[in-house]
């Protein structure tokens, strides 16, 4: 039998129902890929699923069931937005089904290697912006940090400020994506950014000087003086400096 | 003075610590509070030295009366003198954190006011930190040598880490280059804190409501290359340190050569920076790979090679243990492998359960053979054609040291003519 192609709509749901749909069919699988990035070529078998939140559901309460970690696997592999992560997923799925939680440990095995790859990267970029990450206070007290990931991780990161600045209000701004949320001191919500805003944000790699608040361009310089002079001459070394931030991160740094 | 001239002296003259470690501690964000402390600790930036920056570190009071031969800040030095008011300071660590710039404050000192005032303000600034500003985040505070044990008590409450610089791997060259500092005053507020830090654990297996005493431990710093300590000193003192003093981290500073003075090396010295890199591979293997000191350091040769690794100088002493097959060998000794570190032997271990390794899943592991294929075998089959000679193979082994490592040796110095 031909080997198929499963698609889906691009959400976290529809990726789980199309891989367990993938291994509960039994069919020889070709790809998995969300529809709006999938390219037809003439001789595929496509079928197009409707995503359903049951199955999906499902699968997920299998992999946390099996160890929390393998859950985590399928998390991250969707936030990486990486094509083919399906394809090793449904593998992995796979693999689960004969092995238990042995799986995880069967680091020779390429889908159980890429996927903690991809959780590796994935979650090391979300750490790093949890220090790169730069908050600009604007007029009306809120903190505006914008920045550019490789990885979907904006969600990763709101997890981490909500604990830290609790008593704030911020808002963090994946301009890749162009995604927002936004935390009022109680709750976290999508919201959307005003087009020219973000247009002169990505530009500039700064907001507006009009939206700045009055102490903003002070604590700005203040930070900047800091990170000049708590440099060592006699050891300058700016190889070792890109190694630990790497020129991609420096586009919304105030210091750089 | 504005408030940034003074930030600009006074990060200047903070910049010789070497810690700036925000882990160890998973203090939780509280209601009402800003901030909290991640276990991993997080870098927020990097400065153009390459190393990391996580905390403001800056410095109290720069303006000291001690004369320490070897500090830049010391009172014969005729340099730009500052002193931060406790908000002031509040402010920086206050602003610097709401902006994610930082993740806490390390507050250090010059003694400026007699040991007991300067810890008391030291302390003063933390406590209006953490009552007046609601501030929850990460603190290191230096403790100053001789201050009272009160004011250390109070301060382990409040920081999150503490720390007493140890500065000179003896006491001999302690009092040469450090004559108002003792050993005794050095060690006592240390040996407070290690015994405090057991009593307040013990205390909360009791009552789960008693307050962590210095959550994320003490570190020290001493300086390498000032005195004439051979390594093996250096590396059993550290060891010493961690073993009965319950120290997190040991620290090794590089001399700077910023004075000059007969009993110290010439200003025009580049700073021992590649000797200093290799004691904190050989601090590591202590800390991670269950070496002891003796062993990384043969007391007949008790200096570590520059040119390579401890781990693969001692694999090279001890060829004859090796190789060890991939599919038998112990946690610990893959340890050892030159080339295999915690991660790689953990996934060894791991994937030995499920499956026996073959050669071609090495690759897939995301193990690293470069070094390690001299040291191992798979079910008996050595994974080079022939081991080189002892010779070849000391050479091959520095040929494979990182290029970067080359950048810590000056390839060029200034010649003073006057």
């Amino acid at each position: 039998m031909e080997p198929v192609v499963y698609l889906y709509d691009g959400t976290f749901t529809g990726m789980l129902h199309a891989v367990a749909r993938a291994v509960k069919d039994g069919r020889a699988v070709k790809a998995i890929a969300p529809a709006q990035h999938y390219n037809p070529t003439l001789f595929d078998t496509v079928i197009t699923l409707k995503s359903d939140a049951d199955q999906a559901d499902r699968l997920l309460q299998y992999l946390q069931k099996l160890h929390p970690l393998a859950a985590n696997l399928a998390v991250y592999a969707f936030l990486s937005e990486e094509s083919g992560v399906e394809l090793h997923l449904y593998r992995f799925v796979q693999l689960c089904l004969r092995h238990g939680a042995q799986t995880l440990r069967y680091e020779s095995h390429s889908a159980v290697a890429y996927l903690k790859g991809i959780l590796h990267a994935v979650s090391r970029e979300a750490h790093r912006y949890k220090g790169l990450i730069r908050f600009r206070i604007l007029v009306d007290d809120l903190h505006y940090g914008p920045f550019e990931p490789r990885y979907n991780i904006i969600s990763l990161c709101a997890r981490h400020f909500r604990q830290r600045l609790a008593p704030c209000r911020w808002m963090l701004h994946d301009l890749r994506r162009n995604t927002a949320l936004y935390w009022d001191t109680i709750e976290l919500q999508t919201v959307d950014v005003d087009a020219d805003f973000a247009t002169h944000v990505a530009f500039h790699g700064e907001a507006p000087e009009a939206e700045l608040s009055e102490n903003e361009r002070h604590y700005q310089q203040l930070w900047r003086g800091f990170h000049d002079a708590t440099s060592n001459p006699a050891r300058h070394n700016p190889q070792l400096q890109r190694q630990g931030m790497p020129k991609r991160y420096w586009k919304y740094l105030t210091e750089m | 003075m504005n408030t940034l001239d003074k930030l600009t002296i006074l990060a200047d003259a903070a910049k010789f610590d070497a810690s700036c470690a925000s882990s160890g501690s998973n203090r939780k964000a509280k209601p009402g509070s800003l901030g909290n402390a991640a276990a991993s600790g997080i870098c927020h930036s990097w400065s153009a030295d390459g190393r990391c920056i996580s905390l403001l570190k800056v410095l109290l009071s720069n303006d000291c009366r001690f004369d320490c031969i070897y500090c830049m800040s010391r009172r014969s030095n005729n340099c730009a003198r500052a002193t931060f008011s406790p908000d002031e300071v509040a402010d920086l660590t206050i602003n610097f954190y709401r902006r994610n710039y930082i993740e806490g404050l390390f507050l250090s000192s010059a003694v400026y006011a007699g040991p007991e005032q300067t810890m008391s303000d030291m302390v003063d600034v933390c406590h209006l930190l953490r009552a007046k500003y609601a501030f929850n985040g990460y603190i290191h505070l230096k403790i100053i040598p001789g201050a009272p044990q009160e004011l250390v008590a109070k301060a382990g409450l409040l920081a999150d880490r503490l720390s007493v610089n140890i500065e000179l791997p003896s006491s001999a060259s302690l009092k040469e280059l450090a004559p108002q500092k003792s050993r005794q005053g050095i060690l006592t507020p240390m040996r407070q804190i290690g015994e405090a830090v057991k009593n307040y654990a013990a205390e909360r297996k009791k009552y789960r409501h008693t307050p962590k005493f210095c959550p994320a431990g003490q570190s020290t710093q001493m300086i390498v290359g000032a005195s004439a300590e051979s390594d093996l000193h250096i590396l059993t003192l550290s060891q010493s340190l961690y073993t009965k003093m319950q120290l997190r981290r040991v620290y090794y500073s590089a001399y700077m050569a910023v004075n000059s003075a007969p009993n110290l090396p010439m200003p025009t010295t580049a700073p021992p920076l590649l000797r200093e890199h290799r004691l904190y591979q050989a601090d590591w293997l202590m800390r991670f790979y269950r070496f002891e000191a003796e062993e990384i350091l043969p007391p007949q040769a008790p200096n570590l090679d520059e040119r390579l690794d401890p781990k693969a100088a001692w694999a090279l002493r001890h060829f004859d243990l090796f190789p060890l097959d991939i599919n038998r060998a112990g946690y610990e000794e893959l340890l050892r492998v030159p080339g295999l570190g915690v991660i790689s032997a953990q996934r060894i271990i791991a994937t030995r359960r499920v499956a026996a390794i073959r050669e071609q899943d090495l690759k897939k592991m995301g193990l690293v053979m470069k070094r390690a294929r001299y040291f191992l075998s798979i079910n008996g089959k050595k994974l080079v054609t022939a081991i080189p000679s002892h010779q070849d193979l000391l050479s091959a082994m520095c040929r494979l040291e990182k290029p970067a490592i080359n950048r810590l040796t000056p390839q060029y110095r200034q010649l003073s003519l006057f």
